[in-house]
């Protein structure tokens, strides 16, 4: 079944159109889901959660309407708000343990699967402290405990790494990959970070001004592209003339030289190359496309590609 | 800048940071400069001992979270006094002598805003607080320079998050300050907003402004520039161009990653060369280990010639910023 469809949805706040007449079609995996400041992510999710009804249109979760079926997307959906939304003064486990009840849980079977998720996000004996007194890296695991107490089959992230620093962001990003494939439910991860995107997602899900941008796997975005990328730590330019020299197409891009890799014979001609000028060598790759390149204007390579 | 040669005021680079090139009596003083500048809250110590000097470009302010990096900051900015050592900025100290904050511009975390007011508004009255004499021509300037033009007259409390953050950034640069302080600056900020805030840091750093910005992304670092300064728990724990930094952590062997089209006979071949330590067969290619990071650059393409392999694929599979980070903050 499809995570989510969406036919012409569209949603007006007065003159200003957030979406205009969306349509998608997601399968479950692990989604990114980017798009430019206002360009109407927040209130997609909004609208998959069954908190604000579409201006018109329609949209499922997992084959629920999202205006009919609003209590049952509930059951099914976790989310995990961007915003700082936790009570200082109420204990982890306290709060966890209340969001299962609040989803039906009952009063043991509430208990118990709170003790398994904070364990799961890596909560231990702090989860018998205040939350007031947690680092921003506590916060964002009890936020992502409590999207996941009632063993939801979609759970919906917004910007799960704000604010983390590098090993705590290594750390959520690492969790969400584990809770997407060990357990096996959907998640959407909205994000800004590209980088973070690739790292964890196998789906893109670009918006802008309301439409759809890209919906693609997102190795379909970073494929290797006919280009080798050739580094070397002084002596690029000499590179460049004795590759040219040799027929191939080369050309400086900083301390890298980028190539047409018309044939395989090409590479041999670079190993020769840097062998015969004794240059010291730092890098052979191919180039791959970027998450990036979605969102720049024109990539470095594309000058010798065509 | 009206900075002063200053002989002998340079200070002496911990032994932690030798990347940097000392400044020699004869030059003006940096930009920047700490010497054993330390600030504590209390028993809290927040900055200890940290010692450095920037000049103009862009440097990325990089350390865990509560490592002192806002503290830092703040006493760059003139908000706090250093509790001992001292902090300049352009040769003065910014939290006594206020004459400097005209060439000093900050970008602080928190979203210091007046909802209320437009974006137009917010930045000329901070052109004005820094006495242009036409506040209204700068503002524009700076908002221009931002791409906010279209959102100017609207109340920042209807700003996008990254719009926040841009019309920060305008009133931090209307008055064309010298230094420019960015505290996290690309929060919030979208892929395109981050690609244009970049490309604006690296013309500033061109025109030879002094920048430091502090972010936690280190892949956004990376894109930006190369120098930068660690803090972990207060401390300094290194300064300068990371890739040389690199260089320096020699008790961590540089791991090189080669796919060729033999690779047991390229290994066998590398393993007889007297830089090379180890070579491991992975799932996709070779992993080399050398100490000697230089001379295996220049023998790789020779050795793979001579054995009559192809070389794929060379990547450094430990050169990165990210590698860097994690060894000085002990992960």
């Amino acid at each position: 079944m499809a995570l989510t469809e969406t036919s012409s949805l569209t949603k007006d706040y007065g003159t200003v159109k957030a979406l205009d007449r969306l349509d998608l079609q997601v399968e479950p995996g692990i989604i990114g889901l980017v798009g430019a400041n206002g360009a109407g992510k927040s209130t997609l999710i909004k609208i998959l959660l069954g908190l604000i009804p579409p201006s018109s249109g329609r949209a499922s979760v997992l084959g629920l309407d999202v205006v009919a079926d609003t209590h049952e997307i509930r059951k099914v959906v976790g989310y995990m708000p961007e915003h700082d939304c936790l009570p200082p003064d109420v204990v982890a486990t306290d709060f966890v343990t209340h969001m299962a009840r609040i989803s039906g849980l009952p009063r043991t079977a509430a208990r118990e699967r709170t003790a398994e998720v904070l364990r799961h996000v890596g909560l231990y004996e702090e989860r018998y402290r205040q939350i007031g007194g947690y680092s921003t890296g506590m916060k964002q695991r009890v936020k992502l405990a409590q999207a996941l107490v009632h063993d939801p089959k979609v759970l919906l992230l917004d910007e799960p790494t704000n604010g983390l620093d590098p090993v705590g962001r290594d750390e959520m990003l690492d969790l969400i990959k584990r809770t997407g494939t060990d357990f096996g439910i959907t998640v959407v991860v909205a994000s800004h970070l590209l980088g973070e995107i690739e790292q964890v997602c196998t789906y893109l899900l670009a918006i802008d001004a309301g439409h759809l941008l890209r919906s693609a796997p997102i190795s379909h975005f970073t494929q290797r592209t006919p280009v080798l990328a050739v580094e070397v730590e002084e002596g690029a330019d000499r590179l460049v003339v004795a590759l040219v020299a040799r027929g191939a197409r080369a050309k400086q891009d900083g301390a890298r030289v980028l190539i047409a890799l018309e044939s395989d014979a090409l590479y041999d001609a670079v190993r020769d190359v840097v062998a015969d000028l004794a240059l010291p060598l730092v890098r052979i790759q191919q180039e791959r496309g970027r998450l990036e390149d979605l969102f720049r204007d024109a990539a470095p390579a594309s000058g010798i590609v065509q | 800048m009206t900075t002063e040669p200053a002989p002998g005021t340079a200070a002496p680079m911990p032994p932690s940071a030798p990347a940097h090139e000392p400044e020699t009596a004869h030059e003006p003083e940096a930009a920047i400069l700490l010497s054993h500048a330390a600030r504590w809250y209390g028993n809290v110590v927040a900055v200890n001992d940290v010692s450095f000097s920037l000049g103009p470009g862009v440097t990325g302010l990089l350390g865990p979270n509560g490592a002192g990096k806002t503290t830092l900051l703040h006493m760059l900015a003139g908000f706090l006094a250093p509790s001992a050592g001292e902090v300049r900025v352009l040769g003065r100290s910014p939290n006594r002598d206020p004459s400097v904050y005209r060439q000093i511009g900050l970008v602080p975390e928190r979203e210091a805003v007046y909802p209320f007011l437009t974006g137009l508004d917010y930045v000329k009255f901070n052109a004005r607080l820094q006495g242009m004499p036409d506040a209204d021509r700068a503002a524009r300037e700076a908002i221009a320079r931002v791409g906010l033009e279209d959102a100017m007259d609207r109340q920042i409390g209807t700003y996008s998050k990254g719009m926040r953050q841009r019309v920060k950034v305008a009133g931090s640069l209307v008055h064309n300050p010298q230094v420019l302080l960015l505290d996290e600056p690309f929060n919030g900020m979208d892929p395109r907003q981050r690609i244009a805030m970049m490309d604006l840091l690296g013309e500033l750093a061109e025109a030879g402004r002094t920048i430091l910005f502090s972010s936690h992304i280190l892949e956004e670092v990376e894109q930006v520039g190369t120098e930068i300064l660690v803090m972990v728990a207060g401390r300094l724990a290194a300064s300068g161009d990371f890739r040389a930094i690199r260089a320096l952590m020699t008790d961590r062997p540089h791991t090189i990653a080669i796919r060729s089209s033999d690779d047991r006979k390229l290994a066998t071949t590398l393993m007889g060369d007297p830089a090379v330590f180890a070579v491991e067969l992975t799932k996709t290619g070779l992993s080399v280990q050398t100490a000697q990071l230089g001379v295996f650059r220049r023998l790789v393409a020779r050795t793979s010639r001579d054995a009559g392999v192809r070389l794929l694929e060379v990547v450094s599979s430990d050169e990165s910023l990210e590698s860097v980070f994690d060894y000085l903050v002990g992960r």
